[in-house]
């Protein structure tokens, strides 16, 4: 099977550290459907792992993140520029294909037979309308493993609704149980969702792929985003459950805000104001330690705080007893206290504190990228780190289209007529149709 | 490559799927680590889980418990994070205990642990402790900082997880303070991480037959999903988006109030002529402060009123099935309540019921991923040390005389 050409990585960017034959998941191909957030963020983490990831786009129907966020100034290849595609595409290839003409599917269709997935996140019915179901899919390729990623899923009255990542955290009832006393639901800064469907994409993936070295057999994975996401709540629906068996109405619980069942905790302004530390104290022993800590060891022995029921009792008083002491601190010398103390604290981190952090810089977590249209910029280094094969980020996110001539000419073996033909008819495209996401 | 042939194990081997031919020793407790096995072992991987003599994994401390009275068998935390799993009680801070659990680990695939890295060198548990006994076996740490670095041996609990990951600070409104969301999030999302990290490692280790160590870092993972707050921030060194916005990130992505409760709208530009349907807005079209994306945005507070004037007006299923009929992304904010009532989920066998000794029969969500090839068959969490003697009877041939020794001792 043709492998990668060496002249589409970009020497300048790979640490001498990541030998590509030792990644784990070399030798994998995964042709990549997917668009937008969900889908992306779970096909990086197979790419970070050593995975050929081949993103497919078309001048209709082209990554609606690539109009998000670019950097402005330039009059044209904008689209190529933009903070939110590229950091969600690092690692990966890039070619044109529109799949809803009969010659793109068949192109298509020529790749998914060397490929060991196809992963999607169309709304439920676009890949049938596209002749690309699993059974389309098995014809050319019988072991192919299918990663399908809708919202609401395949089947079910609600099978042809559409959701972002905010959409499926509300549907999952993590919105509702988030906010602060009294207030009502809250939603997530991100789209939550997605990067949460992503995740179990593609570890789902990767237990298809054991299950397939095992078997031989490959299969049709479904991910609801919406179903994905209650798994990260699942004690409160069980919780809610037993409630109602004890004769409650199950949600007369209101949000608890940054507070706990069973711990004192919460998140305390510094010195400088809108700057926060968060601190979590458990056991009395741990009580005692952060009483010790604010130079007040007399309040270990006050009746107020005497247990976790008390401290809860009293947890406003002590939430104005711990705010003054962070008052007179900055967050980094907060946490460093309490940590000297046992207890649990991390400053609240603001973005630009976060890419500062002395911890994420010693384990070298950003690494610099250089792509030819947009700039330098850091981003993460992979977060699967493996001590054997560390990965990091080795190629640049990919232009529109930068990978056709690879693709077509090398990997399908079209002639130059048949590659200029397909340009000519549109099956193929350098640039995409702006009117798509104005 | 050596194929490790279907374990045989006779009382597991109804178990079907996509991991069935795995076998995992469990050292963590609490969220992340036990989210992580819960579903290797709901995908069909035989999980041992690891819990101290008598006290057991400290999530069985927490509640919700039945009638509201704590009992270690009955914790929904618990119940819900250890399906499917094998439970044996080990103190692997004893001599003959770290033995033990050298052995199970000689027979697994992989060692998913939780331990901060000083923890893991008293106990002398590190990476090269278990490859000694088995080359091939794949260590998985999953931390709050990593195993290196000068955090590494930070406390943490999930409120610190979630304000040292980026998110927090952007969470809630912008003139109070940050806001965690609900439940465990940044736990969960470290346990997902390692789950894909652990496969990706076996996954190699069948492939070459060496295993290795990986990491997992949940300061790492959450900063890793801050959407475009982080890559704008790297990118145009801009601080516009640094910033909490409440519930509104803006008028068409945001929770409004509905009559009977919340609902959501998340509309990007292409989805602007559905989300008019769906709110009877069809005049807005003409009407020049909404008539391109550029002009909404300059008039964003107005349309946020349109929204507000639209959302009390109807109930949240009202909402939702405009938005099912034109395909407008409108969700309701559903209650847990609203989740098992609903139809969708009905149909699609997303609750099973499950029955456990202790906490009786209980609806529980299914896996979040669908493989019909090998369909899991979830089981109720284990009772603390129920798996004792079949594992350490039938698996490492220990006598009767041997296991009243070690629980004299304390070890089981």
């Amino acid at each position: 099977m043709m492998r990668r050409r060496d002249d589409v990585v970009d020497s300048s960017v790979e640490p001498p550290t990541s030998d590509l034959q030792n990644l784990p998941l070399y030798g994998i191909r995964i042709l990549d459907l997917t668009m937008v957030w969900a889908g992306p963020s779970g096909t990086r983490l197979l790419a970070d792992m050593g995975a050929e990831v081949i993103k497919v786009e078309s001048a209709r129907s082209w990554d609606m993140l690539r109009s998000l966020h670019f950097l402005k100034g330039s009059p044209d290849g904008w689209w190529n520029r933009s903070a939110y595609f590229n950091h969600n595409n690092r690692n990966k290839y890039a070619c044109t294909l529109d799949l809803q003409t009969a010659r793109g599917r068949e192109l298509a269709l020529r790749l998914v037979a060397t490929c060991d997935f196809v992963f999607e996140n169309y709304r439920a019915d676009v890949i049938g309308k596209l002749g690309m179901d699993y059974a389309d899919l098995r014809s050319v390729k019988s072991d192919i493993i299918l990663i399908s990623m809708p919202s609401h899923g395949k089947s079910g009255p609600e099978k042809h609704h559409v959701a972002y990542g905010t959409n499926v955290e509300q549907l999952s009832g993590l919105a509702s149980i988030t906010g602060y006393p009294g207030m009502g639901p809250h939603k997530s800064p991100i789209a939550y969702g997605d990067p949460n469907a992503g995740a179990i994409a593609a570890a789902a993936a990767l237990a298809a792929l054991l299950h397939r070295r095992e078997t031989g057999e490959g299969q049709h994975v479904e991910v609801a985003q919406w179903e994905a996401m209650i798994g990260t709540i699942g004690e409160h629906i069980l919780g809610h459950q037993m409630s109602l068996r004890d004769g409650d109405d199950g949600d007369s619980g209101d949000n608890i805000g940054n507070r706990h069942i069973s711990r004192v905790q919460g998140v305390y302004e510094c010195f400088t104001r809108d700057e926060w530390v968060a601190i979590s104290v458990g056991s009395d022993a741990e009580f005692t330690a952060l009483c010790g800590a604010i130079g007040q060891s007399e309040l270990a022995s006050d009746v107020r705080f005497a247990d976790l029921v008390s401290r809860h009792h009293h947890h406003d008083d002590l939430d104005a007893i711990i705010a003054a002491w962070t008052s007179q601190r900055s967050q980094d010398d907060a946490a460093s206290a309490m940590q000297a103390a046992g207890i649990a604290a991390s400053a609240v981190l603001k973005i630009p504190r976060l890419m500062q952090d002395e911890h994420l810089r010693a384990r070298g977590f950003w690494e610099s990228v250089t792509q030819a249209e947009a700039g330098t910029w850091d981003m993460e280094g992979p977060v699967w780190r493996m001590s054997r094969s560390p990965a990091h980020v080795r190629l640049p996110p990919p232009t529109y289209g930068e990978h056709n001539q690879w693709v077509l000419r090398d990997l399908l073996g079209l002639t130059d007529d048949e590659i200029a033909d397909l340009a000519a008819a549109g099956v193929t495209s350098n640039e995409p149709n702006l009117g798509v996401h104005a | 490559m050596p194929h490790r042939s279907r374990r045989a194990v006779p009382w597991l081997s109804h178990v079907t799927g996509p991991l069935a031919s795995l076998r995992i020793l469990d050292l963590t407790s609490g969220v992340a680590g036990p989210w992580c096995t819960k579903l290797l072992a709901d995908f069909g991987a035989d999980v041992l889980k690891v819990e101290r003599p008598s006290v057991g994994d400290e999530s069985r401390g927490h509640g919700r418990f039945p009638g509201g009275v704590p009992d270690r068998e009955a914790s929904a935390l618990f119940l819900w994070l250890n399906t499917s799993k094998r439970s044996i009680t080990l103190d692997i801070g004893t001599a003959s205990g770290r033995a033990i659990a050298l052995r199970l680990a000689a027979t697994c695939d992989a060692v998913v642990l939780d331990q901060r890295p000083s923890e893991l060198a008293a106990l002398r548990l590190t990476h090269d402790d278990f490859a000694g006994e088995n080359p091939r076996i794949v260590t998985t740490s999953v931390t709050a900082f990593g195993q290196s670095g000068p955090h590494a041996d930070w406390l943490a609990t999930n409120l610190t997880s979630y304000a040292s990951g980026g998110q927090h600070y952007l969470t809630g409104d912008p003139d109070r303070e940050p806001l965690q969301n609900g439940g465990y999030q940044a736990l969960y999302q470290a346990g997902t991480w390692a789950l894909g990290a652990t496969l990706a490692a076996i996954w190699n280790a069948r492939a070459c037959g060496v295993g290795q160590q990986a990491e997992v870092s949940g300061q790492e993972v959450m900063a890793a999903i801050l959407e475009i707050y982080l890559p704008d921030y790297a990118y145009r060194k801009s601080e516009a988006l640094t910033t909490r916005r409440g519930n509104m990130s803006s008028a068409v992505v945001g929770i409004y109030p509905a009559i009977d409760g919340h609902i959501g709208i998340h509309a990007m530009p292409k989805n602007w002529p559905q989300l008019m349907d769906a709110i009877d807005g069809r005049w807005m079209a003409d009407d020049e402060r909404f008539v391109d994306n550029r002009a909404r945005l300059r008039n964003d507070d107005e349309l946020s009123a349109q929204m507000f004037i639209w959302a009390s007006g109807v109930t949240k299923q009202d909402a939702y099935e405009r938005a099912g009929k034109f395909r407008a992304p409108i969700s309701p904010v559903n209650t847990i309540a609203d989740l098992l009532a609903s139809e969708h989920l009905k149909q699609r066998h997303f609750f099973r019921d499950i029955e456990h000794p202790a906490a009786g029969v209980l609806q529980y969500p299914s896996p979040g991923a669908r493989m019909p090839a090998t369909p899991p068959v979830l089981r109720a969490a284990p009772l603390l040390g129920e798996h004792n003697a079949d594992v350490y009877r039938e698996m490492l041939g220990l006598t009767s005389r041997d296991l009243s020794q070690l629980a004299a001792a304390g070890v089981i």
